[in-house]
């Protein structure tokens, strides 16, 4: 075991040649209906923005609500290459990473001088302002929302059915998190924690604190713009600007909140259970958001770090006990 | 001069807590910099290392480049590396990455290498981490690589603070109370460790020390400052002797007729 855990380590792409033949074969084991197929791409969709999440908020400390205004940035350039040039998604897809990286300059300008608190205000204001201005604008449909975004036709095989359209968001997905991945274990990721313990003594390191803010909201932007193309191709390939609010903003925070912050696999493990649990409590849709906040509330109390901080602590406390001979404390 | 500074100026509001202060170090002096509290010490580090910016007409060099209005970063890039009174750890990241942290300015691979994760760069992670792990023994904190920062002891974060400064390889470091609130043996067993990571890296040291044991003891020249001026400078026994340094910071002898008086009060 742990010599293919070093392999593994020492080819990270042979773990994602392997994670993606499991993943294709799941739909056709456990999968028994088409709306479990719709369920899957949107988790894979949400680990997408979570990861991406999770690099600015859990590991470069910058408290952003305006990610989901990022999100439909993505969406909408999506729907309005359809509507105006007629694109699939393979053109929309990179055209939208681009533009939402150009939003995540923008959002990142606030961090230099903004922290906490005051930083989560001005990125909530920048959300709910292009929600709004999409809602306004007849180039957006405004509240019509954009129709029949058409799915991706691959050697004459149309992916438009929810059970096809998992094999398009899914290795979409395993790139994204290979790349958060490579991001987040390589000296970026250290630099972007540094930056989140402290600033000054990270400048005092060497680290270029305003660079890798920036980087840090760029980087997840483009996480977040490349979801959002991928759920506007989602079929039926319907976007209306209801589904970029503040729940869903604080849906994708207890994603990050409940999985872990700043542990590299937060963002997949709360994406994966807060979708599902999500998509379990429609039923109960005036609460939802009041169980989301609750969740988000408990987790910072009883659980700082989330499920992935709890394995952690659990595995690293075993190596420390193994050794040194005795309990760390 | 590994660093000069000439007029150095830096006021806050109507104080000065910098004032006019020239300041040159050869390379691989251990300089001592004392002074009550509120001289100006820890603001000189701020000045030099780019936290604050200095006031006009002031000028820092360092290793030839002109640092006077640099950001910190740059500055740390040229290799001047410093520790906080506040120490300042990244209290939520291991020991391993905290001196990783600081080895950030010498990382061989580029941005977008990190991004595409070649394999080259697992390859370097692990030199990486093999060096730091290396200089954790030196100090003796490799058995706690793995634990958070925060979980260490007082005396274990001076020195992974130390270490973490270290990383970088840096050509000059600044110490602001490397020893404070460390019992005896630990302040002895820090000095061993530093002079020993001296001899090791080749580095100039400049120390901001309460404890004039470790002062008079490490270095060859002391530099004293008092309300933001500089008004002694030399070998440690001659501050030991200068009446203006006696009157600022170390106090008045007393003799035995004076000592009754005070105590009798």
């Amino acid at each position: 075991m742990d010599k293919f855990k070093e392999i593994i380590r020492q080819y990270p792409f042979l773990g994602f040649v392997i994670a993606f033949i499991i993943l294709m074969l799941v739909p056709s084991v456990f999968f028994t209906d088409l709306y479990q197929s719709h369920l899957a791409s949107l988790i894979c969709i949400n680990i997408i923005v979570a990861a991406g999440l999770n690099i600015v908020k859990g590991f470069c400390g910058q408290v952003t609500v305006g990610h989901v205004g990022i999100y439909a940035v993505g969406s909408y350039t999506a729907g309005c290459m359809f509507l105006y040039l007629g694109s699939g998604l393979w053109l929309t897809l990179p055209a939208a990473i681009l533009i939402a990286g150009l939003f995540g300059v923008a959002f990142a300008i606030p961090s230099f001088r903004l922290e906490g608190p005051y930083l989560a205000l001005a990125t909530l204001g920048g959300g709910e302002a292009i929600r709004l201005f999409i809602e306004n604008g007849d180039f957006f449909m405004s509240t019509y929302g954009i129709s029949n975004i058409p799915q991706p036709i691959i050697f004459g095989v149309p992916f438009d059915t929810p059970d096809k359209y998992y094999y398009i968001a899914m290795p979409i997905m395993l790139i994204a998190i290979y790349f958060s991945f490579s991001v987040l274990r390589s000296s970026v990721g250290r630099a972007f924690m540094a930056v989140r313990e402290d600033p000054i003594s990270a400048a005092a390191s060497g680290i270029n604190v305003k660079k890798h803010k920036m980087l840090a909201f760029v980087l997840s932007a483009m996480f977040a713009g490349g979801a959002g193309a991928v759920y506007a191709h989602l079929p039926p390939g319907y976007i209306h600007p209801n589904n970029y609010t503040v729940i869903e903003m604080v849906t994708f925070l207890a994603m990050v909140v409940f999985g872990g912050l700043g542990h590299i696999w937060g963002g997949i493990i709360g994406a994966i259970i807060i979708t599902i649990v999500y998509d379990l409590t429609r039923p109960l849709y005036e609460y939802q958001l009041f169980i989301f906040g609750l969740t988000i509330v408990l987790t910072i109390l009883f659980m700082p770090k989330g499920i992935g901080g709890f394995i952690d602590k659990y595995f690293i406390d075993r190596r420390f006990k193994t050794k040194t001979g005795a309990a760390s404390k | 001069m590994l660093l000069k500074t000439n007029k150095l100026m830096k006021a806050f509001g109507g104080l000065k807590a910098i004032n006019k202060v020239d300041f040159e170090l050869p390379a691989n002096e251990i300089r001592g910099i004392i002074g009550p509290n509120g001289s100006g010490k820890s603001t000189f580090f701020n000045l030099v290392s780019g936290v604050y910016e200095p006031d006009p007409g002031s000028y820092i060099e360092f290793d030839g480049n002109d640092i006077t209005n640099e950001p910190p970063h740059k500055v740390g890039e040229l290799g001047l590396a410093r520790t906080f009174q506040l120490l300042r750890l990244y209290q939520d990241m291991s020991v391993i990455n905290n001196v990783m942290s600081g080895y950030h300015t010498l990382v061989p691979y580029s941005f977008i290498d990190a991004v595409t994760g070649r394999k080259k760069i697992w390859d370097q992670e692990k030199t990486i981490k093999e060096e730091m792990m290396e200089l954790l023994s030196f100090v003796g904190l490799a058995d706690y690589a793995e634990l958070n920062a925060s979980e260490l002891s007082g005396g274990q974060r001076r020195l992974l603070v130390l270490a973490r400064a270290i990383a970088g390889k840096p050509k000059l470091l600044m110490l602001d109370e490397p020893a404070a609130g460390l019992s005896p043996v630990n302040v002895d067993n820090l000095m061993k460790i530093l002079m020993r990571l001296k001899e090791k890296y080749g580095l100039t040291l400049i120390i901001i020390e309460h404890i004039l044991k470790v002062v008079m003891d490490t270095c060859s020249k002391v530099t004293v400052l008092d309300h933001g001026e500089k008004i002694a400078e030399g070998t440690p026994s001659q501050i030991k002797d200068d009446n203006a340094v006696i009157e600022a910071y170390l106090g008045k002898k007393m003799d035995d007729e004076e000592m009754r008086k005070a105590l009798a009060v």
